[in-house]
């Protein structure tokens, strides 16, 4: 999704949302997240004026102060971003691929079987098809990305090829690197 | 890694009891501090996959602040930033795989610029050999002692010699780089900076 993002390019508006949109989106990202319920006040403050940051082929990124929080294409649900993941790593559950999968997710290639059913990945069982996932690896403690399960782990482990989680955001694409001024 | 306390963190999303590593046992609190390197952005522990040209400044940074990583309590060893980059354990795999660094760069190409500098003078920009993991200030080192003249590294992919060298410089590049050979080099002529 932001694998070409280009700040100066992509992005059409920024504008200040109204409060009672505030509250629907807030609502929404604890229906979806309900882990942050507990935190969402420290990572986006009510008084806190949240803006939106409108950019091409119908992404919003949802911005407090000057960081990046949430961010949704068209009608997807909203996902995190890694900053607010890094800090919050228990608002999605995890998948892990193995360590040979690393350079392919942090150039953006979407997450194939193999790289969850090898020795070094760890596919977790309970998390059904279309869920967003946060995308570990092998030997480090960082999320590298945020993904769709594209399929069930129960066909992933069937299949064991073709793409399993759909990579929506990587460390290093263009979402990481977005600046936001306050 | 702790920030602030009193916060009674959530349970950790369910693990294997094998898979529990010494580090995530320490209690942990929210949010959690990760520390970027100011280099490539990324977490410290994924350093080791960005291109050449980014490592190279990360290590040079890991290098001046050891002190801070030990003291934020960081295993330089396992930070896994040594010099060699055919690493047994890592996996080896087709189909592409390279790491992007932020900057634009295009791929394998080798691109040779002419720079005026003031109304006689010309400066030579060569850009894109860290595309072929070249070490660049081991190649500007080289410029500059074949040329007799001055050459630093300016930029992430970047190298500019002092004076007009264009035409050696093709020679020697594809001379001394086996992988680069002239198609792989644009000579773009004169550029306005
Ligand atoms: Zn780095």
């Amino acid at each position: 999704m932001f694998r070409k993002f280009d700040e100066n390019e992509n992005i059409s508006s920024t504008n200040q949302i109204k409060s009672s949109v505030q509250r629907q989106i807030r609502a929404a990202v604890i229906e979806q997240m309900p882990e942050i319920e507990s935190y969402l006040q420290e990572i986006w403050p009510k008084k806190e004026n949240a803006k939106i940051i409108k950019c091409h082929d119908h992404i919003e990124i949802l911005t407090v102060g000057n960081q990046t929080l949430f961010f949704k294409q068209r009608d997807s649900p909203w996902y995190p971003t890694l900053r607010l993941l890094h800090k919050y790593p228990f608002i999605l559950p995890r998948q892990q691929v193995d360590r040979g999968a690393i350079k392919f997710v942090l150039s953006g290639a979407n997450i194939m079987c193999p790289g969850l059913t090898s020795p070094g990945a760890k596919l977790n069982n309970d998390i059904g098809n279309n869920s967003v996932v946060a995308v570990h690896a092998e030997g480090k403690q960082t999320a590298l990305a945020i993904g769709l399960m594209k399929l069930s782990p129960e066909d992933i482990l069937k299949v064991n090829k073709g793409i399993g989680i759909e990579t929506i955001h990587y460390l290093n694409d263009g979402l990481w690197h977005l600046k936001v001024s306050r | 890694m702790s920030t602030e306390e009193g916060d009674i963190a959530p349970e950790k999303p369910k693990q294997d009891e094998d898979e529990i590593k010494p580090e995530e046992m320490k209690p942990v609190s929210y949010p959690v501090k990760v520390l970027y390197c100011p280099e490539c952005t990324l977490p410290l522990e994924y350093c080791e996959f960005m291109p050449e040209a980014t490592l190279q400044r990360c290590r040079v940074w890991r290098d001046n602040n050891q002190y801070l990583l030990e003291q934020e309590g960081f295993d330089l060893e396992a930070l896994n930033l040594e010099d060699t980059p055919g690493d047994k354990k890592r996996q080896k795999r087709g189909g592409r795989g390279n790491v992007k660094s932020k900057q634009k760069k295009e791929p394998d190409i080798v691109r040779i610029a002419r720079i005026p500098r003031g109304k006689r003078k010309f400066v030579t920009r060569v850009t894109g050999l860290a595309t072929f993991d070249i070490n660049l200030k081991k190649a500007s080192k080289q410029f500059s002692q074949k040329f007799s003249c001055g050459s630093s590294v300016s930029g992430d992919d970047e190298i500019i010699i002092q004076g007009d060298v264009t035409d050696d410089l093709i020679d020697l590049i594809s001379e001394t780089w086996n992988q680069i050979d002239e198609d792989h080099i644009e000579d773009l002529g004169e550029v306005k900076r």
